[in-house]
């Protein structure tokens, strides 16, 4: 920048269109490499040691990654984030549902709309306390539905069998919300005249559905399947207030299984830690890289 | 055979009266058009008939069968929106296809039809393209084509040509009235512009807040108007209205007080009570060389050099305006005096309820 305006006249003017661009990118650039570049180098370098966090770090290549292979918890960890992730996508049309019976003038539909984005805008901590709360035994709403329909109580949240599928369906909550509003906008913005026009053309109902809206919606498909997939791979919050990963680590996932080994009480091994987290990141840099590669080919084509 | 009729339809929006009660009788084959201005409820009368709006109450047949409550796509009756509506998503070929594939038509068949209406209007190099790719009146011919593959009685068109410019607007013109000449079809279409619906119609339908004003070619609207609201609408620029007094005169003639003469009119055996009327004068019907039964003078206030014609806006001397288009060649300027020419054959007279006592019906 001073270099800019301490040149001889002209330097500035003459290249102002080339190197504004640049100027205006640099806050972000410089934000970016400090808090998201480096870190991700440190956290693969941090991986290959075997560090308290405190004392010397100790060079062990790549022993954090083979005891991981060896360890039960990072499978437990492992196959219940393919469950979210699996589960969780099941947000996107129950969205669209919502969208679509959402999607009228009706007196008071605003008043509908905010009470159905509201889980949305609450904490997660605070959705995951209510799901605790609603799976209770003696006292919660759903141990007493269950009670009164099959006779036995079930505690949710302490049976290996249900604890993952409880906390994810208090995840699938607030996500339904997100991908709800995701699709009022796309439906805003079809053409009134366009389903007329498939209604004359003899489209209803399901066909109406499939071949005029929803093509038109897939950039709030794309944006909703992005948000989703991330968003399961790193659930971390509900797990962490609604169960802690237990009962005995049965509803750990990869995020909160690193956070319990690198900050927990359990320990503090910063190196096993990162080793999880780089697992984790390169899993995210799959659908990162599927979702970009998708973004660049669409911008070709339009 | 496709005949349209309407008896007694009316539409409402909860308490709100759209269309009041209209019949209606297009015959198979008719350019019949609709006009009138904005928000007069052309547009939903459209939309009633293409299946698109419930009828409250009434009637509709097409084609001699009963269709009040038939569904859109089963009316036989294909429509052409104003934004073209069409689908962003599918190419040209798709969307002129869509409507034959959603009621179940083989593959062959949709592709000989499309290819067919194709090659009607010129779109064939285009198929493949998606309608982002494609011209306002390219694309106009697609939401046509869309129209026309599935063979339907009746056509309807929702103001087609208002997001196209002049040029085009002029040339689709010509194209939709050779279009209804080749496929013979029953048209119906809705305008605000007086002039698409001179140039185009059959038969001319002027609506004003929901009631039919005036039914008929558009000749008899222009020299017959039944009343104030057409004589206003049909022409361009509109007839002018003066505000006269109207008494009784000898052998069956009326006397007209007009600012500077009196102009005598032939009753044509109506009875006139007389007293305050209107008196309708076309602009290009009053003489700006002063040759007529009654000659006035009058001030030029403004005038509009076109070329081919010129428009001088004037007052008389009682104040009021008028509009009289003039030869090319006139050249009195804003300030003088023009000597204007009426001729009584051209006059229409109008009682205090607006309704046409006289008509200046040149043709007769």
């Amino acid at each position: 920048m001073t270099k800019a305006v301490s040149s001889p006249p002209g330097f500035w003017t003459k290249n102002q269109q080339k190197l504004a661009p640049w100027l205006f990118l640099a806050p972000g650039f410089l934000m970016f490499i400090i808090y998201v570049l480096v870190p991700i180098v440190q956290s693969i370098w941090i991986s290959f040691h075997d560090w308290d966090g405190l004392g010397e770090k100790v060079w062990i290549g790549l022993g954090n990654y083979v005891e991981l292979l060896d360890d039960d918890s990072f499978y437990t960890s492992l196959k219940n984030n393919v469950i979210w992730l699996v589960l969780y996508l099941l947000s996107i049309p129950a969205g669209l549902a919502v969208a679509l019976f959402l999607n009228q003038t009706v007196t008071g539909i605003r008043l509908y709309k905010s009470l159905f984005f509201f889980p949305f805008v609450i904490s997660q901590v605070v959705v995951g306390l209510m799901f605790t709360w609603f799976y209770a035994p003696d006292f919660g709403l759903f141990s007493k539905l269950i009670e009164w329909l099959t006779g036995e109580q079930v505690a949710v949240l302490a049976d290996e069998r249900f604890v993952t599928y409880g906390i994810i369906a208090a995840g699938l909550w607030p996500q339904t919300a997100y991908c709800m509003i995701l699709y009022l906008t796309g439906l805003n913005n079809i053409n009134p005249e366009q389903v007329e026009a498939a209604r004359m053309d003899g489209a209803k109902g399901m066909k109406l559905l499939w071949f005029v809206i929803l093509p038109q919606l897939a950039p709030a498909t794309f944006i909703a399947m992005v948000v989703t997939v991330i968003g399961s791979l790193r659930s971390f919050d509900l797990v962490s207030i609604m169960t802690a990963g237990g009962p005995y680590g049965s509803s750990q996932v990869l995020s909160y299984f690193m956070y319990e080994q690198a900050l927990s009480e359990y320990g503090f091994r910063m190196g096993y830690g990162a080793a999880i987290a780089v697992v984790l990141f390169l899993i995210m840099m799959v659908f990162i890289t599927l979702f970009i590669v998708r973004m660049l080919s669409q911008e070709r084509n339009a | 055979m496709a005949d349209v009729s309407l008896r007694k339809v009316k539409k409402q929006f909860g308490a709100l009266d759209v269309i009041k009660g209209v019949d209606l009788d297009v015959q198979d084959g008719e350019f019949c058009v609709f006009v009138g201005p904005s928000g007069c409820g052309k547009s939903t009368l459209l939309r009633m008939i293409a299946g698109l709006e419930e009828i409250t109450s009434g009637e509709l047949s097409i084609g001699g069968r009963d269709m009040t409550k038939v569904g859109p796509s089963e009316r036989g009756v294909a429509m052409v929106f104003q934004s073209y509506a069409l689908y962003p998503h599918m190419t040209v070929a798709e969307n002129i296809g869509f409507g034959l594939k959603m009621t179940g038509h083989s593959k062959e068949l949709i592709a000989e039809r499309t290819a067919r209406a194709a090659k009607m209007l010129q779109l064939d190099a285009l198929l493949k393209r998606k309608p982002g790719q494609l011209s306002g009146g390219q694309r106009q011919r697609v939401a046509i084509g869309r129209a026309i593959v599935r063979n339907p009685e009746v056509f309807l068109f929702d103001e087609p040509l208002s997001n196209l410019d002049a040029a085009l607007r002029v040339q689709m013109r010509t194209e939709l009235s050779k279009l209804h000449q080749d496929l013979k079809a029953t048209m119906i279409y809705v305008t605000h512009d007086q002039v698409e619906a001179m140039t185009m119609a059959d038969k001319i339908v002027v609506l004003s807040a929901g009631r039919i004003e005036q039914v008929g070619s558009p000749l008899e609207l222009y020299h017959r108007p039944n009343n104030l609201f057409v004589a206003g609408f049909i022409g361009s620029p509109k007839m002018n209205f003066l505000k006269v007094t109207v008494a009784a005169g000898a052998g069956g003639s009326l006397n007209i007080a007009l600012p500077g003469a009196a102009l005598q009119l032939p009753s044509h055996g109506v009875s006139v009570e007389g007293g305050e009327m209107t008196l309708g004068l076309r602009p290009e019907h009053i003489d700006a060389t002063g040759k007529g039964d009654v000659v006035i003078e009058a001030t030029v206030k403004l005038a509009e050099y076109l070329g081919s014609e010129t428009l001088f806006f004037v007052t008389l001397s009682d104040g009021s305006e008028l509009a009289v288009k003039a030869d090319g060649l006139a050249r009195e300027k804003p300030g003088e005096t023009i000597r204007l020419g009426i001729n009584a054959k051209a006059c229409h007279l109008f009682d205090a309820n607006g309704l046409a006592v006289i008509n200046g019906d040149l043709t007769r």
